[in-house]
């Protein structure tokens, strides 16, 4: 393998749905690639099937044509280089955050002392430090997105994938976790090395990536790939930053 | 909490003092009674058995239901049949089965007492977790097989969590119905003997053929407060601790589903016995950590051993194999037993029987509703009734209907004087009793759940009376009354095979049904071909009842009465 190899590879992905005889096309031919330190996120109006891409690129659904590869293999749902965080947290609500945090690590047969030594790690990384005995019901919802963050970290994957992570938090703890996240991903001592997140907000996209890739609705079909040459931090106020997500929304619309 | 205790204590000393005053004036009921804790050993026993043999199979059953889609399309109606067929009917054919079978009396006996309170037991248990397993949320489904989680890991982490709450509120319900059937399991009677294993249902029914209501009362009291002792000590700290397997996010696809009463609306006056719990909690803690500790280990064997677990599922489809042979093989035998003779000659008067059957459980049913919907609705909103009415009905309901029959055959000879009508009204008693507290509780588990905001509403337009009524209260009790409906006809039809043939003494007293018919056919004259053509019918108007009656109601109840909370 070259160094040139992009750690993944999204080739002409298409999915539809059948009902009764008819074909209901969600994806038309996806195609990108994510190397290492990138950031891309995905933007469209809802129901353009970002989620369901998502999930093919995890490889927790299929693609009805095309196919994904993750460092030159075709995707595995449980491959632990690439991790997911969930639009509805998808905690375990009989869990504590700590025994959340270490579930990847339990499927990997790590032994309990580095289990319980990893989930420490992260959940002090992600500000949870004292919480690790709660269990999810006991949190607010930007601290349960905290522990979805933790968990998927946890693993220590190359690829951190996110569904609409910020989209069910009010504004405020929205923009913190933001940050943070841009923090871990810039971070080379701490785990992601690579985000790719799915969002409605264009604004959130222009915020977080290097690259937006900006999907039509119904089916979901490729309409740019920009990148975003901003420098960081960058500032909402900012009139490129505007022309960006006009541009982007001009786009969609 | 002083005075809850200082009251309890009193309680316990007047009950003390009550005991020796009766044990001065009725000797002979008083050493009766002493045997009592032994009996209830055994009674007990026979439950715990059966609830074990039922928590395995409905665990497994639900889970391979719910996950292997072949599998599924036998599984799913076979279950749904076996839930709602009068099951105390197959009773004497499953025991000829075990009687005559290698093991005889009294293992065979007590084998095929627990196989009874087993199938009573078990398919609302498998419903809970083949349900719990198919509502799980998709995202949490996803989390695990996006982390990792296969085979045990993720039975222990996701599947058997999840189906937690449904499986303890089902236990709750399956023990109910259990009690019901151990009454019915500990006097076995065939045409050529009679089998009675001690327990506290067949000191009960002794009691009654003796004619002893001091003795029929004191065993009754021992079966309510066991029922009691164990809802305390057993099932309210479970159902406490099943809250927090509760999944709260209500995710997309979802079916929609009937509010089910909680396990916390029932017996919340109860002592809790906090420093108890916190002292067991305290003692079992270092247990639960070694789990912990080992567990990973654990984790490690099973994976390592994929064989082991295979060969638990292996077990569990076998004994799901030979229920379904023994049902499918009792059947069959019962089949090639008629079509070797003529048609018995009581057949013809079947359809009659079951007319009669049907109307006696429709008049109990109606007498049911016409009293619990106006005490639900009072019930279920005043805090006065909750706090001092409530638990009377809660320990009368604990009682279940089968001990209860000397009794009420007992009141009606009284009342009729020994008339045939004795009978009737026997019959009729105790089908309300088995049918009425479904209703009750569901009722007021319904009341309680219409939102606060609704009933301001209401209240604040100025509904009152009979319009508040006709626009709030009704429409909102439909689902909680098409649950209990279900439920009680359930309980009904099963309880009509032995209400309808009581003894009082030395007098016996039948009338025209389907009850007293297999009675008859299989106790008394040993007619198997006519027994079982009793119970195929009967099984045929349930079945038929459920598919164009409740079914359709209950659909439409969940759809158009649905409170979305």
């Amino acid at each position: 393998m070259g160094d040139a190899q992009p750690l993944l590879q999204v080739k002409d992905v298409s999915k539809s749905y059948f009902d009764n005889g008819k074909e209901f096309k969600i994806l038309d031919r996806i195609r990108f690639e994510l190397a290492e330190h990138d950031f891309v996120c995905v933007v469209g109006p809802s129901g353009c099937g970002k989620s369901t891409l998502l999930r093919i690129i995890v490889g927790l659904d299929t693609p009805t044509s095309g196919e994904v590869l993750f460092e030159g293999h075709p995707i595995r749902a449980d491959n632990p280089q690439v991790a997911m965080v969930f639009q509805s947290f998808a905690l375990f609500p009989w869990l504590t955050v700590a025994q959340n945090v270490e579930l990847g690590l339990e499927a990997l047969h790590e032994d309990p002392a580095k289990r319980r030594a990893v989930a420490k790690k992260f959940i002090d990384a992600v500000g949870l430090t004292g919480f690790e005995n709660a269990y999810p019901r006991e949190l607010s919802g930007g601290m349960k997105q905290r522990v979805g963050i933790a968990r998927a970290l946890a693993i220590e994957p190359l690829l951190l994938c996110m569904d609409e992570p910020f989209s069910s938090l009010d504004a405020l703890t929205a923009q913190n976790l933001r940050d943070e996240i841009l923090q871990l991903w810039s971070n080379p001592d701490l785990p992601p090395e690579a985000v790719l997140m799915v969002t409605h907000s264009i604004e959130e996209a222009v915020y977080l990536a290097d690259r937006v890739i900006v999907l039509s609705s119904r089916p979901g079909r490729m309409v740019a790939e920009l990148e975003i040459d901003l420098p960081r931090p960058r500032n909402r106020k900012d009139p490129e930053f505007y022309g960006w997500v006009d541009e982007i929304y001009s786009l969609i619309v | 909490m002083r005075g809850l205790r200082g009251r309890l204590r009193i309680l316990a000393v007047a009950l003390i003092v009550i005991g020796i005053g009766t044990a001065i004036v009725f000797p002979d009921a008083a050493r009766a009674a002493a045997t009592l804790p032994i009996l209830a050993l055994f009674s007990v026993l026979r439950m715990v058995a059966a609830y074990l043999l039922s928590l395995l199979f409905a665990i497994s059953y639900g889970h391979t239901a719910a996950t292997n889609r072949r599998a599924a399309t036998v599984m799913l109606p076979v279950m749904d049949i076996l839930q709602s067929i009068p099951i105390l009917g197959f009773f004497p054919f499953v025991l000829l089965f075990f009687v005559n079978g290698p093991l005889g009396d009294p293992v065979g006996i007590e084998t095929a007492a627990v196989f009874l309170i087993f199938t009573s037991m078990a398919w609302n248990m498998a419903f809970g977790v083949y349900e719990s397993i198919t509502t799980l949320p998709q995202d949490l489904d996803q989390a695990a097989r996006g982390f990792g989680l296969h085979g045990w890991l993720r039975f222990r982490l996701l599947a058997f969590p999840a189906m937690v709450p449904k499986l303890v509120y089902n236990s709750i319900l399956s023990w109910t119905n259990g009690w019901f059937f151990l009454v019915a399991s500990e006097i076995i009677t065939t045409p050529r003997a009679s089998y009675i294993r001690p327990g506290l249902g067949s000191f009960i029914y002794l009691a009654g053929q003796r004619g002893d209501l001091g003795g029929i009362a004191i065993g009754i009291a021992a079966l309510a407060t066991v029922v009691l002792l164990l809802d305390i000590f057993l099932w309210r700290p479970t159902s406490v601790w099943s809250e927090r397997f509760r999944i709260e996010t209500t995710a997309a696809g979802e079916r929609p589903s009937l509010h089910v009463p909680s396990p916390y609306e029932r017996l919340r006056w109860l002592p809790r016995f906090p420093r108890l719990r916190r002292e067991v909690a305290r003692r079992i803690q270092p247990l639960l950590d070694g789990y912990a500790r080992s567990s990973s280990k654990l984790d490690r064997v099973y994976s390592s051993h994929r064989r082991v677990i295979r060969a638990v599922r292996r077990a569990d489809i076998g004994m799901f194999v030979v229920i379904f042979v023994i049902v499918v093989a009792t059947g069959l035998i019962g089949l090639v037993g008629f079509f070797q003779r003529p048609l018995p000659p009581g057949a013809r008067d079947l359809p009659i029987a079951a007319a009669f059957s049907f109307s006696r459980l429709l008049l109990a049913y109606l007498t049911a509703l016409a009293w619990t919907i106006p005490a639900a609705a009072w019930l279920g909103r005043s805090k006065w009734a909750a706090r001092f009415v409530t638990p009377a009905f809660e320990i009368s309901a604990s009682i279940p209907a089968t001990a209860l029959q000397p009794l009420i055959i007992g009141f009606a000879v009284v009342v009729t004087m020994g008339g045939y009508f004795a009978g009737e009204i026997g019959a009729y008693l105790v089908s309300l009793f088995a049918m009425q507290w479904y209703l009750l509780f569901n009722l007021i588990a319904g009341v309680r759940s219409i939102p606060g905001d609704l009933d301001e509403a209401a209240r604040g337009f100025g509904l009152r009376g009979r319009t508040y009524w006709r626009r709030l209260l009704l429409p909102a009790l439909v689902p909680s009354l098409a649950t209990g409906s279900i439920t009680a006809w359930g309980a009904g039809w099963n309880a009509l095979i032995v209400a309808e043939y009581l003894q009082f003494g030395q007098s016996v007293f039948s009338v025209t049904g389907l009850g007293a018919s297999l009675y008859g056919a299989t106790v008394v004259t040993g007619d198997y071909a006519m027994g079982y053509l009793t119970v195929l019918t009967m099984t045929a108007v349930v079945l038929i009842l459920n598919k164009l009656l409740w079914r359709p109601i209950y659909k439409r109840a969940a759809v158009k009465y649905r409170m979305e909370v």
